[in-house]
């Protein structure tokens, strides 16, 4: 009788396990490729891939590793990276039941990787970043299953919420940070933009910033800190910067962040060629103080000799902020700490991860990249940390007039 | 500013035409050719050929309690057409609706009925064209009779309205009976989403509808005193709706969604009953209606659903304190342009449209594609004073109770407010 006891115990323990046990870390596991199933009606998965630019939501069953979750809504997601072959999607678990969590996530993000012939550019800068304290959402692979059938090797991302800003500040002042005012900053085509003032109407900035939480606020509460923040931005002498602006945004992380992204060689981020790009704004709960959250860094590692002061000058923040010259000196001092820690990481990292996408990126029916694409973007990418590290270093030496390290040309 | 002025002139030329009807209506019956103002503007080419020109205007004053972010000053509904004989074997109509473009130009809309009838014996009429399916007393009746600002809410969301089509209709004695086969399934069920084809696939259409009404006298036969003079009836309908979020939903009084779309594809069948008895001046009604709606092949994992269903039901009472009979042509005693104090009639209604899924077992969800669907109906309760002031003009004062079973999903979400009031002040008027 104990014997059969002690079995059956021991089944339903192991069955219970995985459902209890496991958390949004576990989901987010770099060290692991997940498989995730989702069950939707065969029309619905045609419909959303014809009507890939539409954001019209679609009910859905989610399965991970023996969890299931009904009634989640998926769409279509992603900006340039639509595509109809191989959707971009968005997975929400609250859109047909209010309050519904999985794992504690409200969402999360299937990336469908349509930018980077390598796959693994986001989710390398994304832990890099998260390295060096700059707040940046978690990431992982997975291979997607869609009514039981492969459809491709996807990233699988932390949506930028409440959710992930109350885990990344935590407290402040025994204030669990996930009702302060969050925005998704909003590329604009054809109308490139540098933090210039726009004016005192709140319409220009409510097109470039779109709000996130507490969306039921009124407009002055919402963008008018925006509107107040680019103005003096604009106008106030670098002499009161620290009082007036470093009231307002979180100057230290801001230097770390648009360092961390020249190192990484990202030409599409707050610096970018064709102005601000791919960042969540973050105004801190009960504050005036704003910080940056890393988004999209899926165009980064360009090349090696990615000049170290590109286009500082442009954005007038970046501009301003590094005309203080604590702050100069902090971006140059962030640039040698981002190359020490790549240094001992950054390569070993790529070549895990490449080691653990690669029979799925090559099975994947419909990548968009050849196999012979996908093998020398490898190459290329595997070559960059070095060579990298070496022209920082070199570069930074330069600049400041100190010795120049071995390799320097 | 532009609708306004759009409703304000409606609103003039329509007084300045009530005024000058009983002036004009002076000639009536002198000369039954050319032009005369019976109970419209008509032009009479021969004995049993004419040409009827109509018009209504419905003009509304509204308050909500609490506020549901509604106009105040609202112009309901707008409409001209014409009618007549041609011949005494055939009668014709035509109507449209008058609304503005999205540039508050002032334009033609929707047609609503427009249509033919042969009608040489009694116990067969033939009608085709455009016009309403014979299912629902109060949606077959014309907004201007209506006893209320507004049909009960299953009229207007479960019975299927005007289509495309034909129908034989006739008295044979005891019974009336109508059928008929109509395109689709009438305008309050026309589909939301364009229908999606697969490569190699055609498109679907939905129909053609069948709608079958019976009603009589059937009570005439027991011995239940006065009530031997009521008519019931009952009414059915079927159509076929292709794959996709197109199953009725529920809207409030005021238009406000408390059950949205669900994937359907299937039959769709409608059953009614109803009733009505009209002693003297009193009136008492009362309908029930269902929608039952296949849901084949539309789970995550393309199996089939459980019916989709909707329920509706009504009862209505009416009294003239003036003494008017309650018949379908109510003639006022003493009009207030003669001197009188018009047609009074106190009315009444409760009534109530919930959905719901035939499972009802499983967990619950508001998901379009659940099996068990989390239910939601709007009950409401309407009393109201019809002051009728000639055959041209009617005032009607309603006020509305409506109480939602699903806080989540009624007008004010997230408020705990499960109820609403709401008043208005309706001016009807019609020629």
């Amino acid at each position: 009788m104990l014997r059969y006891a002690v079995v059956i115990f021991t089944v339903v323990l192991a069955c219970a396990v995985p459902a209890s046990a496991q958390s949004s870390d576990d989901l987010f596991n770099p060290d692991v490729l997940q498989r995730i199933d989702l069950w939707l009606n065969s029309a619905d998965w045609e419909k959303l891939k014809a009507n890939f630019q539409e954001n019209t939501y679609y009910p859905a069953q989610l399965n991970w590793n023996g969890i299931t979750v009904e009634n989640v809504g998926i769409r279509s997601r992603g900006l340039g990276s639509r595509r109809g072959t191989k959707p971009g999607l968005r997975v929400d678990m609250d859109h047909y039941s209010t309050g519904q969590h999985f794992l504690g996530l409200k969402s999360f993000v299937l990336d469908n990787l349509s930018q980077d012939p390598s796959g693994i550019r986001e989710t390398v800068t994304m832990r890099f970043f998260t390295r060096l304290g700059i707040p940046a959402p978690r990431e992982t692979f997975c291979r997607l299953y869609v009514r039981g059938v492969y459809v491709g090797l996807y990233g699988l991302v932390e949506s930028v919420d409440k959710t992930m800003m109350g885990r990344v500040f935590g407290e402040i002042n025994g204030n669990l940070q996930n009702d302060g005012y969050l925005f998704e900053y909003n590329y604009v085509l054809g109308s490139p933009w540098r933090f210039n003032y726009e004016g005192s109407d709140l319409a220009p900035y409510k097109t470039r910033f779109d709000i996130k939480t507490n969306e039921s606020h009124g407009d002055v509460k919402i963008w008018g800190p925006i509107e107040e923040l680019v103005r003096l931005v604009n106008n106030t002498d670098v002499s009161q910067w620290d009082a007036i602006v470093g009231a307002r945004v979180d100057l230290p992380e801001f230097v770390r962040y648009i360092a961390a992204q020249n190192f990484t060689a990202q030409n599409d981020g707050f610096n970018g060629y064709d102005g601000m790009n791919n960042f969540f704004f973050y105004r801190l709960e009960d504050s005036t103080k704003n910080v940056f959250i890393a988004w999209d860094e899926d165009v980064g590692f360009l090349q090696p000799d990615f000049g170290i002061t590109t286009r500082l000058d442009e954005n007038v923040l970046t501009r301003k902020t590094l005309s203080v010259s604590t702050y100069a000196s902090q971006y140059f001092s962030a640039l040698l700490e981002a190359a020490d820690n790549a240094s001992d990481w950054m390569r070993g990292e790529m070549q895990r991860q490449f080691d653990m996408i690669n029979d799925a990126m090559i099975a994947d029916p419909v990548k968009l990249w050849t196999v012979d694409e996908y093998q020398a973007e490898k190459v290329k990418l595997l070559a960059f940390p070095d060579a990298r590290i070496t022209y920082v270093r070199c570069e930074v030496a330069k600049t400041a007039g100190s010795p120049r390290p071995a390799g320097c040309q | 500013m532009k609708r306004a002025r759009l409703k304000h002139t409606l609103l003039l030329t329509s007084l300045l035409v009530i005024i000058a009807v009983p002036v004009a209506a002076q000639t009536k019956k002198k000369d039954r050719r050319g032009f005369v103002w019976d109970d419209r503007p008509t032009i009479v080419f021969g004995e049993d050929i004419n040409l009827e020109i109509k018009g209504r205007t419905l003009f509304e004053w509204r308050k909500f309690d609490p506020d549901i972010g509604e106009d105040i000053f609202h112009l309901r509904t707008a409409r001209v057409g014409m009618k007549g004989k041609l011949t005494k074997h055939f009668d014709w109509e035509i109507e449209r609706e008058i609304t503005e473009d999205k540039n508050k130009k002032v334009i033609f809309g929707a047609w609503k009925d427009v249509n033919i009838e042969w009608n040489t014996f009694d116990a067969i009429k033939i009608r085709g064209g455009r016009f309403k399916m014979p299912f629902g007393m109060e949606q077959t009746t014309g907004i201007s009779d209506l006893d209320f600002a507004y049909r009960a809410l299953g009229s207007t969301q479960i019975a299927p309205g005007r289509d495309r089509g034909m129908m034989a209709a006739g008295d044979l004695g005891r019974f009336n009976y109508e059928i008929g086969v109509f395109d689709d399934d009438g305008d309050n069920a026309e589909s939301n989403e364009p229908q999606f084809v697969r490569e190699g696939e055609d498109l679907k259409a939905v129909g053609p509808a069948v709608a079958v009404r019976v009603i009589g006298d059937v009570l005439r036969v027991l011995p239940v005193g006065r009530l031997r003079s009521a008519n019931v009836g009952i009414a059915y309908t079927n159509s076929e709706v292709p794959e996709g979020l197109n199953s009725l939903r529920g809207e409030s009084v005021w238009g406000k969604h408390f059950f949205e779309r669900v994937y359907v594809k299937g039959r769709r069948q409608r059953y009614g009953a109803q009733f009505d008895w009209s002693p003297g001046p009193a009136s008492l009604k009362a309908e029930w209606m269902q929608s039952r709606e296949d849901r084949k092949e539309q789970s995550n994992r393309d199996q089939d659903l459980s019916t989709f269903i909707a329920d509706a039901w009504y009862v209505a009472g009416t009294w003239f304190i003036t003494g008017e009979d309650k018949d379908n042509n109510v003639k006022v005693k003493s009009p207030l342009l003669e001197g009188g104090p018009g047609a009074i009639e106190l009315a009444a209604r409760i009534e109530r449209l919930g959905f719901r899924s035939a499972a009802t077992t499983g967990l619950a969800f508001t998901n379009p594609r659940n099996d068990n669907q989390v239910p939601n109906s709007d009950t409401v309760f309407t009393i109201g004073v019809n002051w009728t002031t000639s055959k041209w003009t009617r005032v009607i004062v309603n006020a509305i109770h409506e109480d939602f079973e699903d806080q989540a999903r009624s007008p004010l979400p997230g408020t705990g407010t499960t109820s609403f009031w709401s008043g208005l002040v309706r001016l009807n008027i019609v020629f």
